[in-house]
């Protein structure tokens, strides 16, 4: 049985490629003896080319002493009480003794643990079953398994460690079937090469034969020399030479030393089991996998398992980000299905021989942590991306993934998603996938060693998820609920390419919005002047065409303005003018909306602002609030966030990486609309019509004068400005804010830095440079422009009707308020205008307000229209 | 190896209240596979509770038992060994070893437990052993008014029994031992 499944995977023809195997000793220096090659890979032998063979048997024999005198020390039999009546320590050790340390509790404790083992070993690889079901290899599986658990009880036995430990034993066993095979072939050899040696190729059989059944060893050992035995291995070929030499019992340490030994069996396969579970000093430990708590050196404060699976979907949106978000969107979380996977590294999606081909590929690679340049302080990201191993395992899960990709985005629910996730299929080409997830491999070592910024964005996750934690849990945050949901920068460019074409579409509507209502009416005035002037763009006049009668209307307005004069009431203006571009927009918004509702769902758990967007029914619940709880948690968090500037920067460099990345990802990153890198910054002028460089406004606008430009600073938040009036606005405007806000909630930061900037608080420009930091640090580099419209529609999946009548019904309500104020302003100005004024202004007045007053009156009635809708 | 609990006359609630609480911590499931009672329980309380330590519960019938389908001797084999259960007030005089001895042979078995005097006794008698584990709740006996609760746990190997005896004296538990090894050819001989 071994036969069959072991030789298609074995080197075809030993003999021939030993040479070359030579030439290259550290790719495969026992190429076809894979469990001594693994020994080496797992650090049980040293893995040094200069170590000679004699090495090998020395560090061999040390580990079975060590495992020997274990167990020795920790399988304890049923005890045997002493004679001798009153012995002292009977009240410890009797059969009830409550006493942990009694030798009759410690046995009780095994053979728990041992029942729990036999649960699982006697379901060991049913298909194996000749095998692996043999009362032999039963026995040292568990004999294994229960020193390895008693050896490190805090970690315990659970489930897998069996479908860890048993193919161990499996390649050693075929390594002696390798053996006795090449012993014949050696046979062989000798009787056809060396003729006149006959006599001692007889007594090199015959040594080999006793070799099979040690225990004749001593009438034998004074037989034959060693010296006529070297004088033929020198003239064999090296392999042979070193397989001969590796079972050679009397080499050093003699009979203990026999490095490929069948009585050492289970000795050896302890100590790989070991070596795997604890990682040899390198950083991916299996046993991490099994437990629950957070390694101590973690930086997140999660369970390995789930470090990892970050890991791995953050790999996974670097290599695909469609199916990354395919996947969020369906809410499978990684270790649904990636538990599995890891814990048994793959073991149960793959068959026994394929998987001991991955296995060779996992071990093969370095397991030693990367010294990347960044210092120790900085806190690292993933910690499984640290080694070259733990990097391919997460890249054969990608790789994995990928396989899958088409029918995982076929799925449209988790549940079949996870059902294709779990039967892996069978028929998958080991050879490609693994040659996949070797420039996978690649690519998360690179990003985890060359740009630093890919730790930091982990260790802001971090931050961020504790900051959001302490801040906003009394606002029902979606972070302490998923608190996994880790989405990388890139992701978000992925949502952009799909918001992209309704961006397009709402493009006007920014346009209309652009205008700054915080700064002075003039300079705003000029602001707009110069947009005309330098960018006289088509989504204008378009939207000039669209919204004729706001435009109309407007200038009815801008009339009323001129007779008044009052800078409140052009502000009033102004939002009836947002209002109503708003309202425009909002028809076609809504068809974008159906576009990008799981976009819109990714928002919500995964934003910075962690009070506004939770939920839909949250967000109206705010649009009803007013402002100020999302403000102090957003304060909060940018307190408790100090992002400098340095970490902007990292920022930028990942998005350098990510554009470099691309190459072997079947949705190329490098997309034109992506092109966020630095230079991008100067692009702002004509953003109208590209959201790639949008992004980049926002990220970048970071820079020590972010409003050198206002022109491009201002246009895509402009409107957000709500806060800097908030000081002087009467009661109705501050109810206006407030609903007004959540429109534009996510770009408010930007605004609201802005803003104070121009107020020239000096104090608060640090402050105001953080807000901005944090929020380009913050998952979404595009959250103010995308979000901005995603939220501004407001309606939610399904429930998009629904949520369009609500926002109607409520911008009619406002409206109505602030035609009052107006109203209420005309009463007062006509009154005095009335008494002290002379005739001819007041004529003039009057005929300014009689058109006023119709232009409100048909507001009135739009607002009406739209409330009761 | 397996472990067998061997006690009896309870007198719950009667005579005592109910086990000791330091037998009660030290009587934990999962270790004990054989439970056998001489009898006296008395209710059916005390019967469940056996039950949880250890489903196969083994009760000869006492005189102040509730529960009258018990029998009034029981024998059952265990490993090598075949032990034989009685109540022990049906042997007169009470407690006297060679009317014991003689029941033993009458039931052919090499352990036999029995009850009724409330005191602890074990002999090696005729390649046998004659073992009364007391009192488990340390209630009267018509014969004895000052009585420590006591029971036994044997733990049979093959052909050795060790006898553990557990005695609360002034409120600890005292352990005592008893090897007992059957010579295999004389098994239950006559």
């Amino acid at each position: 049985m071994h036969q069959a499944v072991v030789d298609p995977l074995l080197p075809p023809n030993l003999s021939s490629d030993s040479v070359s195997r030579r030439s290259a000793p550290e790719k495969g220096r026992f190429g076809d003896l894979r469990g001594l090659q693994w020994r080496i890979n797992l650090g049980v032998l040293p893995s040094s080319v200069s170590a000679t063979i004699d090495d090998l048997r020395r560090v061999t024999a040390d580990c079975r002493r060590r495992y020997a005198s274990l167990r020795r020390r920790l399988l304890v039999e049923a005890p045997i009480p002493k004679n001798g009546r009153n012995s002292p320590t009977l009240e410890m050790d009797n059969p009830l003794s409550q006493n942990p340390d009694s030798t009759w509790s410690r046995f009780f404790r095994n053979a728990e643990l041992e029942r729990l083992v036999d649960q699982d070993l006697s379901r060991l690889y049913p298909e194996h079953g000749s095998y692996f079901q043999t009362p032999g290899c039963q026995g040292m599986l568990r004999r294994i398994l229960l020193l390895w658990c008693l050896k490190h009880p805090d970690c315990g036995y659970r489930q897998g460690m069996h479908e860890l430990l048993a193919p161990f034993l499996y390649v050693l066993q075929v390594d002696l079937e390798r053996l006795s095979e090449v012993r014949k072939l050696y046979e062989d050899h000798f009787t056809d090469r060396f003729d006149g040696l006959l006599c001692q190729e007889n007594d090199l059989t015959y040594s080999f034969d006793f070799r099979k059944s040690p225990d004749m060893m001593e009438d034998e050992i004074g037989s034959h020399g060693n010296a006529s035995k070297a004088n033929s291995l020198d003239e064999l070929e090296p392999e042979i030479q070193s397989i001969v030499l590796l079972s050679d019992a009397y080499g050093a340490e003699g009979e203990l030393g026999i490095v490929l030994s069948e009585k050492f069996m289970e000795h050896d396969a302890y100590c790989m089991f070991d070596a795997l579970m604890k990682g040899a000093n390198g950083s991916v430990a299996m046993a991490d996998f099994f437990s629950t708590s957070p390694v101590p050196g973690s930086h997140t404060g999660l369970p390995p398992v789930i470090e990892a699976s970050m890991a791995l979907y953050h790999l996974l949106s670097l290599a695909d980000s469609s199916l990354h978000s395919h996947l969020l969107d369906l809410e499978v979380e990684p270790q649904y299905f990636y538990l599995r996977w890891l814990r048994v590294l793959f073991g149960r999606e793959f068959s026994l021989d394929k998987l001991l081909v991955i296995w060779d590929e996992i071990f093969a690679s370095d397991n030693s942590k990367v010294e990347s340049s960044a210092d120790e302080n900085i806190d690292y990201g993933f910690r499984i991306l640290h080694s070259p191993r733990g990097a391919f395992i997460s890249a054969i899960a990608v790789a994995m993934l990928l396989h899958l990709r088409s029918s995982l985005l076929a799925t449209e629910n988790p549940t079949t998603c996870l059902q294709r996730l779990l039967n892996f299929p069978e028929n998958v080409t080991i050879e490609k996938l693994l040659q996949k997830a070797k420039t996978l491999q690649d690519l998360a070592l690179s990003i985890d060693i060359s740009s630093p910024s890919l730790l930091l964005v982990g260790s802001h996750y971090q931050s961020k998820t504790t900051s959001t934690r302490a801040v906003s849990l009394p606002s029902e945050s979606v972070s302490p609920k998923t608190p996994l949901n880790f989405i990388p920068d890139s992701y978000w460019e992925e949502k952009w390419r799909v918001a992209q074409k309704a961006e397009d579409r709402k493009q006007d509507g920014v346009e209309n919005q652009v205008p700054t209502r915080k700064k002075g009416w003039t300079e705003k005035m000029k602001l707009r002047l110069r947009r005309t002037e330098s960018d006289p763009p088509p989504s204008r006049v378009l939207s000039g065409q669209r919204g004729s009668k706001p435009s109309f209307r407007r200038s009815l307005l801008e009339d009323l303005r001129k007779a008044l004069g009052a800078e409140e009431n052009t502000e009033h203006e102004q939002h009836h003018d947002d209002i109503l571009s708003e309202q425009d927009n909002l028809s076609e918004a809504v068809e974008v909306e159906q576009q990008e509702s799981s976009c819109n769902s990714d928002n919500n758990s995964d934003d910075n602002c962690p009070s506004g967007n939770s939920g839909h029914e949250e967000e109206s619940s705010i649009y009803s609030d007013s402002a100020s709880p999302p403000n102090e948690a957003n304060d909060h968090e940018i307190a408790s966030e100090k992002n400098s500037a340095a970490s902007f920067l990292s920022l930028d460099e990942c998005n350098e990486a990510l554009d470099t990345s691309p190459i072997d990802s079947p949705l190329p990153l490098s997309d034109p609309p992506e092109n966020i890198p630095p230079t991008s910054v100067c692009n702002n002028n004509d953003q109208g019509n590209n959201q790639g460089n949008e992004t980049s406004d926002t990220s970048t606008s970071v820079s020590p004068s972010p409003i050198s430009d206002p022109s491009h600073n201002l246009p895509q938040t402009s409107g957000c400005n709500n806060d800097d009036e908030g000081s002087s606005a009467t009661q109705p405007k501050d109810g206006k804010q407030n609903k007004f806000q959540w429109f534009w909630k996510f770009g408010r930061n930007t605004v609201e830095a802005i803003s104070e900037k121009v107020g020239g608080g000096a104090a608060e420009a640090t402050k105001s440079a953080n807000i901005i930091s944090n929020q380009s640090n913050s998952p979404p580099p595009a959250s103010p422009a995308a979000n901005g419209h995603c939220s501004s529609v407001s309606g939610r999946g399904d429930s998009v009707d629904q949520n369009v009548m609500g926002t109607l019904k409520n911008i009619g309500q406002s409206m109505l308020d602030h035609i009052q104020v107006i109203e209420s302003v005309f009463q007062q100005d006509r009154g005095q205008g009335a008494s002290s004024e002379n005739l001819s202004k007041n004529v003039l007045v009057g005929k300014g307000q009689v058109t006023a007053m119709q232009a409100l009156k048909e507001l009135r009635k739009i607002s009406n229209l739209l409330s009761e809708m | 190896m397996v472990l067998v609990l061997a006690l009896g006359d309870l007198h719950v609630p009667h005579r005592a209240a109910d086990l000791p609480a330091k037998f009660k911590s030290m009587l934990v499931p999962g270790k004990i596979q054989h439970i056998i009672c001489t009898g006296n329980l008395c209710i059916k309380e005390v019967h469940d509770y056996l039950k949880t330590l250890c489903p196969d519960l083994h009760i000869t019938r006492g005189e102040y038992d509730e529960e009258t389908k018990y029998p009034e001797t029981k024998t059952l084999t265990i490993g090598q060994f075949k032990l034989g259960l009685c109540r022990g007030h049906q042997v007169v005089p009470w407690g006297d070893l060679d009317s014991l001895a003689m029941l033993q042979r009458q039931l052919d078995v090499d352990i036999l437990v029995t009850g009724h005097t409330h005191q602890f006794t074990a002999y090696k008698h005729e390649g046998g052993v004659v073992i009364n584990p007391g009192s488990a709740t340390g209630a009267y006996s018509s014969i004895t008014y000052d009585v420590n609760p006591s029971f036994v746990l044997m733990d049979i190997d093959g052909l050795r029994v060790v006898v553990y005896v557990y005695e609360l004296i002034d409120g600890e538990v005292k352990v005592d031992k008893i090897d007992f090894k059957k010579t295999s050819s004389n098994s239950s001989a006559h």
